[in-house]
Formats: C-alpha cells, sequence, structure tokens
C-alpha cells in the first residue's frame, strides 16, 4: 500500500492547514540538523571547529564589524566581493546576449565561435587563475576577468539555445512585414530567449561565486575568498563559517530571485521537461 | 531572407553542407591556434607562451611521464568523487522520494547547499578530515552530488501513475516495482543530473588540489605558475580542457543513450 512514494498520501491536518504543517516540519528538521552538527563536532572534532553555538555566539560581534585589529572585516570583504560578482556579472550578460544573439542568428559566427565557447564552458574557468596573476599581476583584474567569463560562458551558451529554438514562423511573419534584421535580432529573438538567459543567469550565478572566490584566495584579495581562509588559518572558524552562511544566502535569494522574476515577468514560459 | 530560402534551399553549392560546416569549424581552430601562436611570439616569455611552445612543452611533460603521473592522479580523485557522488546521488534522491516526510523537511537545505559555493566550504571540510586523499574525495563529492540527487528526486517522483498502476495490477511485488519501474524511469534523470555533476566535480577537483595537499594537475598549474614557466602552465591549462571535453561528452553520451527510453509524455 504505501509501497509506491507516488501515492497521494491523504494528510492528517488535525486542524493545520498543509502549509502551516509544511513549514513546521522544515524548521523542525533545521533544527535537527543543528542538534546534529552541534553533537558531532563536539564529540568527534578538535574544539575550534565551528559548531552552531560557537557560530551563533561569533555573529553579532562579525556583523557589527568587532573584531580584532589586523584581521579583514566581514563587511568590507563581503562588499568586495559581491560588488566584483556584480560587475562580472554584468559584463557577462551584456556579451553573452550580443555573441549569444549573433551565434544563434548566423550561421558562420556560429561555426566559427561554437567550438571556443563550448570548449571554455566545459573546462573548469578556475584553472585559469593562476595564468591570470602572470598576465595581469596579483590584481583585481583577475577576479574580474574570472567573474566576467564565469557569468559570459553559461548565459551565451542559453541564449544562443533560445535563438535557434526560435520558431520560424515568427520570423517568416516579421519578414513579410519588412522587418529589419535588428528587429528580427533585438524585437523577437531576444525576447524569446528571455527565460534561457534567466536560465543561464542561474547558473552563472553559481559559477562567479565560486570563480570570485577561488580569484580571492589564490590573488589574495579583499573579500570573502580570503576572508574565509584568513579565518579559517587563524583558527577562527566560527567568524568563518558566518561567511559561508552568507554565501549560501546570496546563491539563494539570486537562484530565488530568477525564479521569481520568470514567473512574474515571463508567465508564458512553460518548461516542457 | 534566409526565411524564404529555408522553404526554397537553393542548390547553390555542391560541397554538402556538413564539409561547409566542418571547414568553417577548421578555419576557425586554425585562426584561434595563430593568434595564440602571433600573441605567443609578441609578448614576454614570463607572462604568455605561443602555441607551437605549449605543444612542445607537452611533449616534453609527457616523455618525462611528469603529465601522466599527473593526470592519473588527478582522475583518479575525480573517479573516486565522482563515483561516491554518482552513488550517494541515486540512492539518497530514490529514498528521499519514497519518504516523504524527510523530502519535505529537508528540500530548503538540499536547495540552499545546491547553491553554496563548495568551495567556502573546503577550509571547515580540511578542519574535520585533513587535506589527504579522504579529504579530497568528499570535497569532490561535495561539488558534484546534489545535482544528481535532486534530479533523481525529481524523476522518482514524476513517474507517472499508468505504469504504476500496471504494475500493480500485475501483482507486482515490491522489490520487483523498483527494479523493472521506478528505477528504469529514474535513470534518464539520473543521468542528466550526471552530465551536470561531471562540470562541477572538476571544478571541485582542481579547487581541492589547489587549496589541499597539492597534487595532480593543479599542483602542476600552481608549480609552474611560481616559475613562471608559462609554456607548462598553458600545457597543463590545455590537458585540462581537453580532458573536460572528453568528460563532458562522454557525459552527454551517456544521457542521450538513457534519454532514448525516456517518456515522451
Amino acid at each position: 500500500m504505501a509501497s509506491v512514494p507516488h501515492e497521494v498520501a491523504i494528510p492528517r491536518t488535525y486542524g493545520v492547514s498543509a502549509r502551516t504543517q509544511r513549514t513546521f516540519l522544515r524548521i523542525a528538521t533545521g533544527v535537527i540538523l543543528l542538534v546534529l552538527w552541534e553533537v558531532l563536532v563536539r564529540w568527534l572534532a578538535p574544539p575550534f571547529v565551528a559548531r552552531p553555538v560557537t557560530v551563533a555566539r561569533a555573529l553579532p560581534h562579525v556583523l557589527a564589524n568587532h573584531l580584532p585589529p589586523g584581521t579583514p572585516t566581514f563587511w568590507g570583504a563581503a562588499e568586495a566581493t559581491v560588488v566584483a560578482s556584480a560587475e562580472g556579472l554584468a559584463i557577462g550578460i551584456v556579451g553573452g546576449v550580443l555573441v549569444g544573439l549573433t551565434m544563434g542568428r548566423l550561421r558562420t559566427a556560429d561555426r566559427l565561435l561554437r567550438f571556443y565557447i563550448s570548449t571554455f564552458f566545459a573546462m573548469p574557468i578556475i584553472a585559469l587563475v593562476p595564468v591570470m596573476t602572470l598576465w595581469f599581476g596579483y590584481s583585481s583584474t583577475v577576479r574580474l576577468y574570472i567573474v566576467a567569463l564565469g557569468a559570459f560562458l553559461p548565459i551565451c551558451l542559453n541564449v544562443y539555445d533560445g535563438t535557434r529554438s526560435l520558431p520560424a514562423s515568427f520570423v517568416e511573419v516579421a519578414q513579410s512585414y519588412r522587418a529589419r534584421w535588428w528587429n528580427v535580432w533585438f524585437g523577437i529573438a531576444l525576447p524569446a530567449s528571455l527565460p534561457y538567459l534567466l536560465a543561464g543567469f542561474k547558473l552563472a550565478v553559481g559559477r562567479v561565486l565560486v570563480g570570485a572566490v577561488v580569484a580571492e584566495y589564490i590573488v589574495n584579495l579583499k573579500g570573502l575568498g580570503s576572508y574565509i581562509v584568513f579565518d579559517s588559518r587563524t583558527f577562527h572558524q566560527p567568524e568563518m563559517m558566518v561567511a559561508v552562511l552568507f554565501l549560501a544566502l546570496l546563491g539563494v535569494s539570486v537562484n530565488a530571485a530568477a525564479d521569481l522574476a520568470t514567473r512574474r515577468f515571463l508567465p508564458w514560459y512553460r518548461r516542457s521537461e | 531572407m534566409s526565411a524564404i530560402q529555408v522553404n526554397e534551399p537553393k542548390p547553390r553549392m555542391i560541397v554538402p553542407h556538413s564539409v561547409r560546416g566542418g571547414a568553417i569549424s577548421l578555419v576557425g581552430l586554425v585562426i584561434g591556434a595563430g593568434i595564440w601562436e602571433i600573441v605567443g611570439r609578441h609578448t614576454q616569455a614570463a607572462s604568455f607562451a605561443p602555441f607551437s611552445q605549449t605543444v612542445s612543452a607537452l611533449w616534453l611533460m609527457t616523455r618525462s611521464g611528469e603529465l601522466p603521473t599527473a593526470l592519473e592522479s588527478s582522475l583518479e580523485l575525480f573517479g573516486a568523487g565522482l563515483g561516491f557522488a554518482m552513488l550517494f546521488g541515486f540512492f539518497g534522491g530514490l529514498f528521499l522520494a519514497r519518504i516523504r516526510l524527510l523530502r519535505i523537511g529537508l528540500e530548503p537545505y538540499i536547495l540552499m547547499l545546491y547553491a553554496t559555493p563548495m568551495f567556502a566550504l573546503i577550509p571547515f571540510i580540511l578542519s574535520l578530515f585533513g587535506f589527504e586523499f579522504r579529504a579530497k574525495v568528499i570535497v569532490v563529492t561535495l561539488f558534484g552530488v546534489w545535482p544528481i540527487l535532486i534530479n533523481t528526486l525529481e524523476g522518482a517522483r514524476s513517474v507517472s501513475n499508468d505504469l504504476l498502476e500496471v504494475a500493480k495490477s500485475y501483482r507486482s511485488t515490491e522489490p520487483k516495482l523498483w527494479r523493472h519501474v521506478i528505477i528504469p524511469y529514474t535513470l534518464p534523470y539520473t543521468m542528466t543530473g550526471v552530465r551536470q555533476a561531471i562540470a562541477r566535480s572538476l571544478i571541485g577537483m582542481l579547487a581541492s588540489e589547489y587549496l589541499l595537499a597539492a597534487t595532480g594537475l593543479g599542483n602542476l598549474i600552481l608549480t609552474y605558475t611560481n616559475r613562471f614557466d608559462t609554456a607548462r602552465v598553458l600545457a597543463a591549462v590545455l590537458v585540462i580542457t581537453l580532458l573536460a571535453t572528453i568528460l563532458m561528452a562522454i557525459g552527454r553520451a551517456i544521457e542521450n543513450y538513457f534519454a532514448r527510453w525516456k517518456a515522451g509524455v
């Protein structure tokens, strides 16, 4: 009976709405996970390893920037990482849309560039961080390039896919009304590939955050990457965990915002999976 | 203009389309290698090496056995990490699909871990598991497991009720139901996750080689960067690129193979 996971189980609600029940269940699971983390680390790990209790204790003075002198401040680091990521995303979106549209609409551009785009997309971009320190020195330029590349590639490929999946009839109708090429590119192909753009954006955010943090660590730039490594090397793990949680929250909220934007502004788009 | 040609293709060229496309792609490759060569010859040796020097460095490193050893060590790490990711992702996904309470409770936390840049957790893993092979495998697994888990879960939950009802009306037992209906139905979804996991695990492999004990290809890159031996750094990057391309192609082939029986409902 209860053998199959897909059966619709009749929920016993006890007069509470299913939504409340679900929220309660999620919070309870979260508490259990935190307790597990606390107990396991206390029991098995050396005392400097972060536990929920020590993280909670560290939280106020990290957020208030009350740290011993000489250590990087959390908000300064967070600002540096977020600003650099946003810059990279902006460059990546503009470049990715332009190149993606071009590749989607022009066969020759597609054939010339597709190999490079898909190869760079497949490779881990962080392989380039050390070489880039030789090219640009130990400067924030490295991070900018890494972040921009990390954003550009998924967005370009997704816009390309979106442009390619444009129904030919749309273009034919437009052309029979004497639409110029820029009308087709920016009036039809670009809006039609917006859902793909948003999917690419979600991929890009993940890659950008990883790229920024790795670049900050290797190049030793002010940012969350170096903040995390500094704190972990000086046995300030609870302080480090605050930054990890911040990054997790950032990733989740940007993803949620992208989903919301898809539902709110592109309600005509249904993923056919 | 081009739309009209779609309806009435004019026989402009005798050369088949695929050959012409291949030729243009080849021209693209040659242009790329040419630019690399020219830029490399006009910059300082300490910052950029021409294509030809990179290729000869690649040859030297292969002959000295340095590159094959590094590649083997990296692949070992990658394989072990991805293997565990597949194991935990697949069975974890099935498990969660089956137990409703756990699924609803854990879902937000899984999505959160999926969105976290795993690199940030490496110091934590370092303090718990050290910096040797074991810790690095854990890092690679943590990078790769989430897409497999999430896709498997989604697949196992979307088995159509018709299939289940038919199986049950033939009095299929629970293990048989799993073996003949649910797992085959889920595998294509899992394989989509595996393809995504391949790319993420490669990043995890390099990240753990950079931040934990330096071995393999990541170590080659770091070492030769410190020696300003750009030709060898670029050779190592070239190997990683090739590896990534091959692995992605394998991933896509596996995905397509399993997608054959994905229900087109």
